[in-house]
């Protein structure tokens, strides 16, 4: 009897693991005489797992159909996509690395902070870019795909795509929009607890605080600047000054900020306040789409600017399926993906391909895509687009306005 | 009036669940709508298309939890019947040792752990992960069949023995039937417990091993109301059916020979 429930017991764990069990891993071909053609030919018929953000339904969906079934046809790589944040797979990647042990990750989606970290503390494999056609082809080496934050890619990432930092309000309840930091506050005033911002700790809201600095003491001074907490503080105080002039007209009196983008989002939706902001610059024609937000929504921008910056796709250093990491880059940059991505019904998340070095037929797939309502056209957002502060002066931020506006 | 009470408290315990439920087939629902205004339920649509593999994930995730169950009790089951039975050098300390798990938090002494499973090959796949879920939910297992031994006794054990049982016999026709409604009880608990890890999951699985709440945790953390609820009921009602048809394949499993209840 008991032999036969140990059997029983050993047959369904066996049972239960072999649901997942992986095939054996492809080696990747190292070097760099391998040409592309033939990391391609070795990928075929292997599995890509992919590590990323994974609370949004539409980037999901995407991922999880039109590139899973884009890799199956033209790469033959399977695509697994796992949602996964970047504190969590880079403290995955640490312990492998102190033990010198086989990773899971073939690909991660990253920038900013944690690039900086992954790349300063040896976990990505590279430089691999200029390995990738689409990237070779496609993207222009400007400053905002060489440079991540202010932090050389050198060839370690891939772009992915662009964020620029946007408001969005609703005209039926408010005509005017304000167009820098002082109008802000008479927005404020005039709308006593019905706006705020998220907490530096979200993304969005981080880059909020940085987009107020920017327009109080301008951007310029920051290039070069020491990652040095004082030095800091004593630059972004006129900013921070004006953070707590602003705070008791704030949702709550500022007492307490929406701890992330999603709370700001709903809150904007339900009507409880009179702006939210996105990274997404096509973000209220998604939502506008969904019937989310009101069709009166529409994205609005600092006169000055705000805060543009590039994700991108990056290899870790023990990543078991290179050359399927490589196909999935090269697929993702690809024109055809980069203008699905587009579409603000999938993504509206900017492409990084230079429309200038596309060919007829791959124009007109950016040429054909509805951007929407309520949202700005690219040649206003890239008029005011302005560059992202070096990643390490980054948390010092968040950690000045912390002590100085929640008093920790 | 005891029954209001009772009622009233169920009817509080429920009513954060009216929203909840709502919630996957809203569109809008904007001040001062009292009524909100209904969309296509595009959280059932994302978890039934075929690309999100949600429903594949779901059932790994039920049959994943049914067998940490099934060892957790497989283990708990004579360590309980120890305890409460048979003194022995140690005891009391044994005791405390089993409720350890639930003093010191599964975090930190996860990451330990982390790393002792990739010495021995245990990160990164599912035998991995069936152990350390084994750790959080055994502490509660003991506990409920420890009482439940207290409460039956060895007595009628015993008695069987006496009119010639083998051991067998005694655990299949008495002790099991017997402690049946804590079997049941103790089952129910490890299975939730197991089926709501998140981070051990995470850390231990490294992505390889995709569990339900681990595509849950996301869309809660974005605020994506529409979505997290939609995740969430299915989250529930699969836990509810489990439970159900557990207690009753449970029950009806040892029917035969319940002849003393």
């Amino acid at each position: 009897m008991k032999k036969l429930v140990m059997i029983l017991l050993s047959l369904l764990l066996l049972t239960a693991c072999n649901l997942k069990t992986v095939e054996e891993d492809h080696l990747p071909i190292e070097g760099g005489s391998v040409s592309f053609a033939e990391r391609l030919e070795d990928a075929k018929g292997t599995q890509v797992r992919f590590y990323g953000w994974g609370g949004s339904d539409s980037i999901n969906g995407w991922l999880d159909t039109t590139v899973s079934n884009e890799l199956k046809e033209n790469y033959k790589v399977e695509l697994i996509r796992i949602p996964m944040n970047p504190d969590q797979y880079l403290a995955k990647l640490m312990t492998e690395k102190s033990m010198g042990s086989e990773g899971t990750i073939d690909v991660v989606w990253i920038n900013g902070e944690n690039f900086y970290n992954a790349k300063t503390k040896g976990l990505l494999y590279g430089p691999f870019v200029e390995m990738i056609p689409n990237f070779t082809s496609y993207v222009k080496p400007t400053k905002d795909v060489t440079y991540d934050f202010g932090f050389p890619v050198e060839g370690y990432s891939a772009p992915y795509g662009r964020a620029q930092l946007v408001f969005i309000g609703d005209t039926a309840k408010t005509p005017e929009f304000p167009r820098n930091h002082i109008e802000l506050l008479e927005f404020a005033k005039a709308n006593k607890g019905k706006i705020t911002y998220p907490e530096v700790t979200d993304f969005t809201g981080s880059a909020f605080v940085r987009n107020i600095i920017y327009d109080v003491v301008g951007h310029e001074i920051f290039i070069g600047m020491e990652a040095d907490k004082e030095i800091v503080r004593e630059a972004i105080m006129p900013a921070i000054e004006f953070l707590k002039e602003i705070k008791p007209y704030l949702w709550r009196e500022g007492k307490t900020y929406p701890a992330n983008i999603g709370q700001l989002v709903n809150m904007f939706a339900d009507g409880e306040v009179l702006m939210t902001m996105s990274y997404t610059p096509l973000h209220a024609a998604s939502k506008i789409a969904q019937g989310i937000y009101p069709e009166t929504a529409q994205t609005f921008l600092f006169d000055y600017g705000t805060i543009a910056n590039t994700h991108f796709l990056a290899i870790p250093f023990n990543a078991p399926n290179k050359n399927g990491a490589m196909a999935l880059i090269n697929s993702l940059m690809s024109p055809e993906m980069q203008a699905s991505k587009l579409n603000p019904a999938v993504w509206g998340d900017q492409p990084v391909v230079h429309y200038d070095l596309l060919s007829e037929e791959q124009r007109k797939l950016f040429d054909n895509i509805e951007i929407g309502v309520g949202v700005l056209s690219s040649e206003v957002l890239s008029a005011h687009s302005l560059p992202e502060m070096r990643s390490n002066l980054v948390p010092l931020i968040e950690e000045i306005w912390r002590e100085e506006l929640l008093g920790e | 009036m005891k029954d209001f009470f009772s009622k009233l408290i169920i009817f509080i315990i429920l009513l954060p669940l009216i929203p909840l439920m709502l919630w996957p087939f809203i569109a809008s629902w904007r001040w001062p709508q009292l009524i909100p205004l209904f969309g296509e339920a595009r959280g059932f649509k994302h978890f039934f298309s075929a690309g999100s593999n949600s429903v594949n994930i779901l059932l790994f995730s039920v049959f994943l939890s049914i067998v940490v169950t099934i060892i957790t009790l497989a283990i708990a089951l004579p360590a309980a019947k120890a305890i409460a039975f048979y003194s022995f050098r140690g005891k009391n300390m044994i005791k405390t040792i089993i409720l350890l798990p639930v003093i010191v938090p599964m975090v930190a002494v996860s990451m330990g752990i982390h790393v002792s499973f990739i010495y021995l090959g245990l990160a990164n796949n599912c035998i991995g992960v069936i152990l350390i879920h084994l750790i959080p939910g055994l502490p509660y297992a003991v506990r409920i069949l420890l009482n439940s031994f207290l409460l039956i006794g060895d007595d009628i054990a015993t008695q069987g023995k006496n009119l010639g049982a083998n051991s067998l016999q005694v655990l299949w026709h008495i002790t099991l039937p017997l402690i049946m409604p804590g079997v049941i009880a103790a089952s129910t608990m490890v299975y939730i417990i197991s089926f709501s890890q998140y981070f051990i999951t995470f850390l231990i699985g490294g992505g390889r091993v995709v569990t339900f709440s681990m595509l849950m945790f996301p869309l809660i953390e974005r605020g994506e109301r529409v979505l997290a609820s939609t995740y969430s009921v299915v989250f529930l009602a699969s836990i509810l059916l489990v439970v159900i048809v557990g207690d009753k394949a449970m029950k009806g499993f040892f029917s035969d020979s319940n002849f003393l209840v």
